[in-house]
């Protein structure tokens, strides 16, 4: 039986055709994409059904965030989230909450319903918008309810009398400790280390965290995905991250697939400190494969620290205050880790945030090009966060593919154009247009939680490059539309290494789709966020909105 | 309050080869921490403490690692026999962080903040592309610096930057500087404690024992997390045993030990098979 999805227009994403009006599919596959007129020769001969659901709407390909992950996600959406940032969810709006005001408003309004057993855990205070959080200020609001407010960046974390007698931390325990502050209720760095082991068996309860990936799944069914990545299988807990995801995924009405790629340091900490056995253990991973579950040659290293938590690693001059950033692997074992996978013929996918982190990458990459020369390898910068033109030029030359955080630019900009690197740098943070002009494969990601999980806003980002202050910061660096949707189908596909496959709308492609009230190429750049998403098709089957 | 001192240094600086000098030179239990940060060198396995308790560690950031395995560790150590505890930082662990889990944990007061520099790779280092701002940091920020292999060229570089500093030869003097109080640690608890389910147990043997016998050992107690220490086998072969629930590793060793094991396990232990 051959299904027929008419549309108002279908976007295609394949150059050689880039717009037709039906698109004819058999078994979840695509046969072909036209016009009904040119279909004739398919129909003449076999039967054949119409949709015309979507007859006034715009289809494209199937939308791809290749870099999320899952079990991040799953601890921080049962938290009650209140940011300074707009959150479209399936159960409603989280608007922004930008002043203390507002910010104390709607913790009252939603304190009194526990998020963790008996435990209110809120996300996203930050005190540039919300003011300096304390004990004082929770217990004012409500003295009764154990609430924690956990800050944006995950580094730092406040407790009201409540959860302080809740979780049985006394002030005799804790009171000559540097990093925390009993009397404001407040748990930093080291400080947070300890106040999250009191945390960890609501955080990390099996039932909550199960929850969380079941609203995981509607959060990424509701951005209009049909393809997602966990980049970094094992961030936590590898079997009990891919037994919760087999649980929640594999079953035939899940409508996407998770490609899985393993975290390098995870898999050597499995196999006794030891990388090359690591390797041995990610290459044998593939047995747990199924029809929504995938893991390939691929593996995820890191260089620098966190881009939220301004520990990247820069080159000169640094950042405006002098402090230092960090590194997340030793540089010359970076070099060692990344060349047992290169020459194993690894897809080698490493976070990067600050210029000197991607510099490490890039020398890496050279190196290894120069032993062991290789094509087609995507070699993936991910994050992508401060660079430089040249360094673009010099990955574009090597090969690499780049997977960016555009709403880096949006959240952050302003924020590190005053306070963290100044503004040349700040304003250019996700160079992406010097990425396409260079011609390398560039795709977008949220890393959510750190960018909703909704590639239209990735791409309105990277379209406009318009922040929170509604400022518009580096314009030579947008890129246009029609490369905007190319880097959440075709060009994450190439970065997963699924472009035969998925990413665009032509004969013998898996049939998966979204469907769009408005057409993103032709609408105001500035609405392309606000597009409503009426439904994704996985492999031919429909899944309404 | 348990004394922790902190030792940081690049790579190859000279860690693990102060703190065997350290265990040797002093008489009390010390507990060793190794952050080893998932890398592919296997420090753990160079030190050698016969008599102490080391953990490997992989520590990262918070935000991409909840389980914060140190500060485990670090409560773990509390309830154990040892009257200080050292931590041996990764290659790029900055001083300053480092030292709060010093200052921060609950338990702990931070008596030095050390950092070991090579005189030969120091001017290198210093001039690294990648790692120069972090050795420099390193040695800043330290309270007391140990360098070895120099000359007088690199001990002019150090002084330059951290004039506290002791040269290889002034070993004695570094060491009486190590710890602080630790006559005056709290009381003495049994080894053997509770850590959430698991518990811990040293097995100590008069006879050989064999691979196989610590295979049986393993498949008889499935509850069986972890396993560490020397064996000694029946033809006076030593080896380093390393199991975790992937991994069962035999090293061989050079150094000659009767046989000793720390077990870390859920439940109950059959040990019968070892000690038939």
């Amino acid at each position: 039986m051959i299904e027929i999805f008419k549309a108002k227009s279908v976007i295609t994403v394949n150059p050689s055709l880039p717009r037709t009006e039906v698109i004819a599919v058999r078994d979840g596959r695509i046969i072909e994409t036209g016009s009904l007129e040119s279909l004739k020769p398919w129909l003449k001969n076999n039967e054949f059904t119409i949709h015309d659901d979507f007859e006034e709407s715009i289809i494209v390909p199937g939308l791809i965030d290749p870099h999320l992950h899952p079990s991040m996600a799953a601890v921080l959406l049962p938290t009650y989230f209140i940011t300074a940032m707009e959150w479209k969810f399936p159960w409603g709006l989280t608007k922004a909450t930008t002043t203390p005001d507002s910010y104390d408003k709607a913790l009252l309004e939603a304190c009194s319903t526990p998020t963790h057993k008996d435990l209110f855990i809120t996300w996203g205070h930050h005190e540039l918008w919300h003011g300096p959080i304390s004990r004082d200020r929770i217990n004012a609001l409500d003295s009764h309810t154990p609430i924690i407010v956990w800050n944006r960046s995950f580094h730092e974390l406040c407790m009201n009398d409540a959860a302080l007698e809740y979780l049985e931390i006394k002030e005799d325990d804790v009171k000559n400790s540097s990093q925390i502050d009993f009397v404001r209720g407040r748990f930093f760095e080291t400080g947070l280390s300890f106040a999250l082991q009191k945390l960890n068996p609501y955080i990390l309860d099996q039932e909550i965290f199960t929850e969380g990936l079941r609203k995981l799944k509607e959060v990424v069914h509701f951005g209009g995905h049909t393809t997602i990545a966990d980049m970094a299988v094992g961030l936590f807990d590898f079997e009990n991250e891919l037994n919760a995801q087999k649980l929640i995924y594999e079953n035939e009405n899940n409508p996407f697939r998770v490609e899985l790629v393993a975290h390098a340091t995870a898999m050597a900490g499995l196999s006794g400190g030891d990388h090359v056995k690591g390797e041995q253990l990610i290459s044998s991973l593939n047995t747990h494969n199924s029809d929504h579950l995938r893991f390939d040659k691929r593996v995820k290293l890191f260089t620098d620290g966190a881009f939220f938590a301004q520990v990247a690693q820069l080159m000169e001059p640094g950042y405006i205050d002098g402090h230092e950033g960090e590194w997340l692997t030793i540089p010359e074992q970076f070099e060692n880790i990344a060349r047992i996978y290169w020459n194993k013929g690894y897809s080698i996918h490493v976070h990067v945030t600050g210029d000197l982190g991607l510099e490490l990458a890039i020398d890496t990459l050279e190196k290894l090009q120069f032993e062991k020369p290789r094509f087609n390898h995507r070699f993936t910068l991910e994050h992508f966060g401060l660079s430089t033109p040249e360094q673009v030029h010099r990955l574009s030359k090597l090969g690499a593919n780049v997977s960016a955080n555009a709403y880096y630019v949006h959240e952050l900009s302003n924020l590190y154009a005053n306070h963290s690197v100044g503004y040349e740098r700040a304003s250019s943070m996700s160079r992406i247009g010097t990425c396409f002009r260079e011609r390398v494969i560039t795709s977008l990601h949220s890393d959510f939680t750190m960018a909703p999980a909704h590639p239209l806003t990735s791409m309105w980002v990277a379209v406009n490059r318009i922040n929170e202050k509604g400022e518009l910061m580096s314009p030579e660096e947008r890129i246009t539309p029609q490369q905007g949707l190319e880097a959440i189908t075709i060009n994450a596909a190439r970065v997963l290494g699924l472009d035969h496959e998925i990413g665009s709308i032509r004969s013998g492609k898996k049939a998966d789709f979204t469907v769009l009230s408005e057409d993103p190429l032709e609408v105001d750049p500035t609405a392309i966020k606000d597009i409503n998403i009426e439904a994704t098709v996985f492999e031919g089957r429909i899944f309404k909105i | 309050m348990k004394p922790l001192t902190v030792i940081c240094g690049y790579l190859g600086s000279g860690k693990t080869t102060l703190i065997n000098h350290i265990l040797k030179s002093t008489s009390f239990p010390i507990g060793i921490l190794v952050n080893d940060f998932g890398e592919l060198n296997i420090d753990k396995y160079l030190i050698e403490n016969e008599d102490e308790l080391t953990i490997s560690l992989t520590n990262g950031c918070v935000c991409c690692n909840l389980n914060d395995d140190l500060g485990d560790s670090l409560n773990f150590m509390l309830s154990q026999k040892v009257k200080a505890v050292i931590l041996e930082s990764s290659g790029v662990a900055l001083p300053v962080k480092m030292s709060n889990y010093g200052t921060s944990w609950p338990g702990y007061k931070l008596s030095k903040l050390l950092t070991v520099v090579e005189g030969r790779t120091l001017k290198q280092l210093l001039s690294d592309k990648f790692v120069s701002k972090t050795v420099k940091s390193q040695i800043i920020q330290s309270d007391l610096i140990y360098i070895n292999r120099y000359n007088d060229f690199d001990l002019e570089l150090l002084s330059s930057m951290n004039p506290v500093y002791k040269k290889e030869e002034e070993l004695d003097a570094l060491l009486e500087n190590i710890f602080i109080e630790t006559d005056t640690v709290g009381e003495i608890l049994p080894f053997v404690e509770e850590h959430n389910s698991l518990k811990t147990e040293v097995l100590l043997f008069d006879g050989p024992i064999n691979q196989e016998d610590i295979l049986n050992f393993l498949d008889a107690n499935p509850g069986i997390e972890r396993l560490k220490g020397w064996i000694s086998d029946s033809e006076n072969q030593s080896w380093l045993v390393q199991v975790t629930r992937s991994e069962r590793d035999f090293t061989v060793s050079k150094y000659q030990t009767t046989s000793r094991l720390v077990v870390i396990y859920k439940k109950d232990l059959n040990k019968k098979i070892l000690y038939k």
